[in-house]
C-alpha cells in the first residue's frame, strides 16, 4: 500500500537532484580544473589556484560578502517596514484610484530597475548619495520592494477582520493588536518576501556598480569581471561560494522561522 | 492613515537621504598647482593619500600585480594607499563621469583610471580628464620617448598630456603547434589554410574588440597597406569601394569557418574557450603574452605558440589618465609615475605577474636596467620581444573602426 508514495518520493527527489545539483558539478570541476581539453570528460589535473585566488588571495572576496550581507539584510528590514503598511492600506482600506497605487508599488518588476537607476543616479549624485552603502540600500529597494509587498498582501487577505474584532472587544489596543493577532498571521508573507528580497539584493549587479560607483563592493562586484573576462576557473569559484551564501542565508532565515512557531507551540501549550 | 501609511516609503526614503553627507566643494585651486610645481612638492603633496584606481578587473593576474607588487611598494615608498576598484568595461567608468560632470560633482573617487582608444577619445571629448599632467613625471621624461606616435597619440587621437602611456600590446594569432607546425605568414595564406581545414578557424563577432582587429588587418593586407589609411575617413572619397576586398576576402573564408560561419563566437573569451577545449586550432589575442599565462594558468595546452604576420600586425599603447575631480591627484601622479619605473614596468613584463609590454624607450634605460628587462621569461608560447617590435602596423583611428564595424554587419554577417 505504502509502496506508491514512497517510489513517488524517490523518484521525484532524484529528479530535483539532477535539476538542483548537476549544474554545479561542472563548476565545481570547473573552479579546479588545470587543462581541460576536448575529448577528455574530466579535467586532466587540477588546481587550486582560482579558490586561492578567491578565498586567500588580495581579492577582498569577505568584505564583499559582508557588504553584500549587510546590505541584503538592512534591504529586507526596510523592505519589510515599508511594505507591511502598503499591504494593509492596499488590502484593507478603500482607496480611491487602487489600482494606481497598487501599479505604482508594482511598477519596478515590469520596468527594468536599471532604466530608473539611471535616472536616480543623477539625482543620488546631487544628493550625495552615491558611493555610500545607504545610496545602494535604497536603489536595491526599487527591484525588491515589490515582492515583499506582493507576498505579504498574500498573507493580509487571509486574516479575516473579525480576528481583530475579536481583539478589539477584548479590549486590546491597536499596538497589541497588531503584535498579538496581526503579525503572527503575516510572519510566513514576510518570511517568503524576506527570503526573495535577501537573494535579489545579493544578486544586484548594475544597480550596485551605478549607484556605489565602486566604492561599494559587494559580490557580484567581483564576480563579474571574471565571467565576462573569460576567466571560468575563478568565475566557477566565485559562483559556488555566491551560491553557498545565498543557501546558507535561506537557509538560517528558515530555521530561525521554524525555531520561533516551535517557540509559540510550546508556550501556547504551556499557557 | 491611510495617506500616511501610503507616504510612508516615500518618507523613509527622504530622511535617508537627508541624513547622508553632502560632498563639500572641492579646493580647485590647489591642484592647479600640481601642473607646474616641482615634483618633490608634488609627491611631498601626495604623502597619506588614498587612491582609488579603476580599472578592469577580470584577471587575477593583472589583479595580483596591483594589488601585491604595486600597491605595497607605494605604500611604502611613497606613503600613498593603492585601492584598485574592480570595472567589468571601461566604459562604464565614462559613462559615470560624465553624469558625475553633470551632477557637478567635484570630489569624485576615481583617481585613476586605465583607459584607451574610444574611451580615451570620448573622455577627452567631454573634457572628463584632469589635465597636461604626464610630462610632470621624472620617470615619463626620462624613460618614454614622447615624440613616437605610439605615445604621442592614442587611436589617432592627439594625447596632450592628458594620459601616460602605461603599457602596450600586440595582435598575435595563437596556435597549437602540435596540430599546426608552420603556420601561415600571411592572409593569403592564412585562407588557404582555413579551406584547407575547415571548421578550425573563426573570429569573435564584431564589436568584439579583437575580432574588430583581426578584421583590420584583413583591410591592410587586401587593400593595399595601411598608410592609405592614415588620414580621417570622410577624406576618402572612393571608401566603399576600397573596403570591398576586405569584405569579399572575409565572405570567401566565411563557408569554411567554425559552424560553417553561420554564427560567430560572440567574444573572445567565448572564442579562447573554443581553442582551450580543443574544438578550433587558432585563436588570437591583442595581448602577446596572454597565450604564455594561459599556458601557466593551464587551461591552453603546452604547445600553445603565438604569431605574427610578416607584413606586421597591429599594435596599440594603453594609458592611466587622471578625471577632473579626483580627489588625490597628488597621490594619483606618484602612483603613475611609479608604475611607470623600469621596476614595475618590467615586473609587469613578466607573464607571471601579467605578461604586459613596456611603456618605456628601451634604448632610454641604463645597461642594467635593459637586461633586466630582456631577461624577463616570457614564457615559451611569447614571441621575442624584437620580433614584435620588428612587425609592429600602427592603429586605426576610431572613425574607420565604426565604419568598418557597421559595414562588417551588413557585408559578411547577414549575407
Amino acid at each position: 500500500m505504502n509502496k506508491k508514495p514512497f517510489l513517488l518520493k524517490t523518484t521525484l527527489f532524484i529528479l530535483l537532484f539532477i535539476i538542483i545539483g548537476l549544474p554545479f558539478i561542472p563548476l565545481v570541476l570547473s573552479s579546479l580544473s588545470f587543462g581541460w581539453q576536448w575529448p577528455h570528460i574530466l579535467p586532466e589535473s587540477f588546481s587550486f589556484r582560482a579558490w586561492e585566488y578567491v578565498l586567500f588571495g588580495s581579492s577582498g572576496t569577505w568584505q564583499a560578502v559582508w557588504m553584500s550581507l549587510l546590505i541584503a539584510f538592512t534591504v529586507t528590514a526596510v523592505n519589510i517596514l515599508l511594505a507591511i503598511p502598503a499591504a494593509i492600506a492596499l488590502v484593507r482600506h478603500q482607496l480611491r484610484a487602487k489600482w494606481l497605487w497598487e501599479a505604482i508599488l508594482f511598477a519596478p518588476i515590469v520596468i527594468p530597475p536599471f532604466v530608473a537607476v539611471m535616472g536616480i543616479h543623477l539625482t543620488f549624485l546631487r544628493l550625495g548619495l552615491t558611493e555610500t552603502i545607504w545610496g545602494v540600500v535604497l536603489a536595491h529597494i526599487s527591484p525588491t520592494l515589490p515582492y515583499v509587498v506582493r507576498a505579504i498582501i498574500i498573507s493580509y487577505s487571509t486574516l479575516s477582520v473579525d480576528w481583530e474584532n475579536q481583539a478589539r472587544m477584548l479590549g486590546a489596543g491597536p499596538v497589541s493588536r497588531f503584535y498579538y493577532v496581526v503579525l503572527p498571521h503575516l510572519l510566513p508573507g514576510i518570511a517568503a518576501g524576506a527570503s526573495l528580497s535577501v537573494l535579489i539584493s545579493l544578486s544586484q549587479y548594475l544597480i550596485t556598480f551605478i549607484i556605489g560607483s565602486g566604492q561599494v563592493v559587494t559580490l557580484p562586484i567581483l564576480l563579474f569581471p571574471f565571467i565576462s573576462g573569460g576567466d571560468p576557473a575563478v568565475a566557477s569559484a566565485y559562483s559556488l561560494l555566491f551560491a553557498g551564501i545565498a543557501i546558507v542565508t535561506l537557509t538560517v532565515m528558515d530555521t530561525a522561522l521554524k525555531k520561533y512557531y516551535q517557540n509559540k507551540k510550546t508556550a501556547i501549550e504551556k499557557g | 492613515m491611510k495617506k500616511f501609511t501610503l507616504l510612508m516609503p516615500g518618507l523613509v526614503a527622504l530622511t535617508l537621504a537627508a541624513c547622508s553627507d553632502e560632498s563639500g566643494s572641492g579646493a580647485a585651486e590647489e591642484t592647479e598647482n600640481l601642473l607646474t610645481d616641482d615634483w618633490d612638492e608634488v609627491s611631498e603633496a601626495g604623502m597619506g593619500q588614498e587612491v582609488n584606481m579603476y580599472m578592469w578587473g577580470g584577471n587575477d593576474n593583472i589583479n595580483r600585480y596591483l594589488d601585491e607588487w604595486v600597491a605595497p611598494r607605494l605604500k611604502e615608498e611613497h606613503d600613498v594607499e593603492l585601492t584598485r576598484v574592480p570595472v567589468n568595461d571601461a566604459q562604464d567608468i565614462i559613462n559615470q563621469l560624465v553624469d558625475e560632470k553633470a551632477a557637478g560633482k567635484n570630489e569624485g573617487s576615481m583617481d585613476i583610471i586605465w583607459i584607451n582608444g574610444e574611451n580615451f577619445k570620448a573622455a577627452k571629448d567631454n573634457e572628463l580628464l584632469w589635465g597636461d599632467f604626464s610630462g610632470q613625471l621624472p620617470n615619463f621624461n626620462d624613460y618614454v620617448d614622447a615624440e613616437a606616435p605610439e605615445i604621442a597619440t592614442d587611436f589617432g587621437e592627439a594625447v596632450d598630456g592628458l594620459e601616460a602611456p602605461w603599457g602596450k600590446a600586440q595582435f598575435v594569432f595563437v596556435h597549437d603547434e602540435l596540430k599546426l607546425e608552420n603556420p601561415p605568414k600571411s592572409m593569403e595564406e592564412l585562407a588557404e589554410w582555413v579551406k584547407e581545414n575547415p571548421g578550425q578557424f573563426t573570429y569573435p563577432a564584431l564589436p568584439d574588440f579583437t575580432g574588430s582587429a583581426f578584421i583590420r588587418h584583413v583591410l591592410y593586407e587586401t587593400t593595399g597597406g595601411y598608410e592609405q589609411y592614415q588620414q580621417p575617413a570622410a577624406d576618402i572619397e572612393d571608401l566603399e569601394a576600397r573596403l570591398e576586398p576586405m569584405w569579399q576576402y572575409l565572405n570567401e573564408i566565411e563557408p569554411y569557418l567554425w559552424r560553417e560561419g553561420t554564427t560567430y563566437p560572440e567574444s573572445l573569451a567565448k572564442q579562447d574557450q573554443l581553442f582551450a577545449s580543443g574544438e578550433i586550432g587558432m585563436t588570437m589575442s591583442y595581448d602577446p603574452a596572454l597565450a604564455a599565462s594561459e599556458v601557466l594558468k593551464g587551461r591552453f595546452p603546452e604547445s600553445t605558440r603565438t604569431f605574427v604576420l610578416e607584413g606586421g600586425t597591429l599594435s596599440n599603447t594603453h594609458f592611466l589618465s587622471i578625471p577632473f575631480n579626483s580627489s588625490d591627484k597628488a597621490g594619483a601622479m606618484v602612483a603613475i609615475n611609479e608604475m611607470m619605473s623600469p621596476e614595475a614596468q618590467t615586473a609587469k613584463l613578466s607573464p607571471e605577474n601579467w605578461g604586459d609590454l613596456s611603456a618605456l624607450d628601451l634604448e632610454k634605460l641604463s645597461p642594467e636596467q635593459q637586461d633586466a628587462m630582456n631577461n624577463v621569461d616570457m614564457g615559451e608560447a611569447t614571441l621575442p620581444l624584437e620580433d614584435l617590435e620588428e612587425h609592429r602596423l600602427p592603429e586605426l583611428s576610431a572613425d574607420y573602426i565604426e565604419i568598418i564595424e557597421k559595414g562588417w554587419m551588413e557585408n559578411v554577417a547577414k549575407e
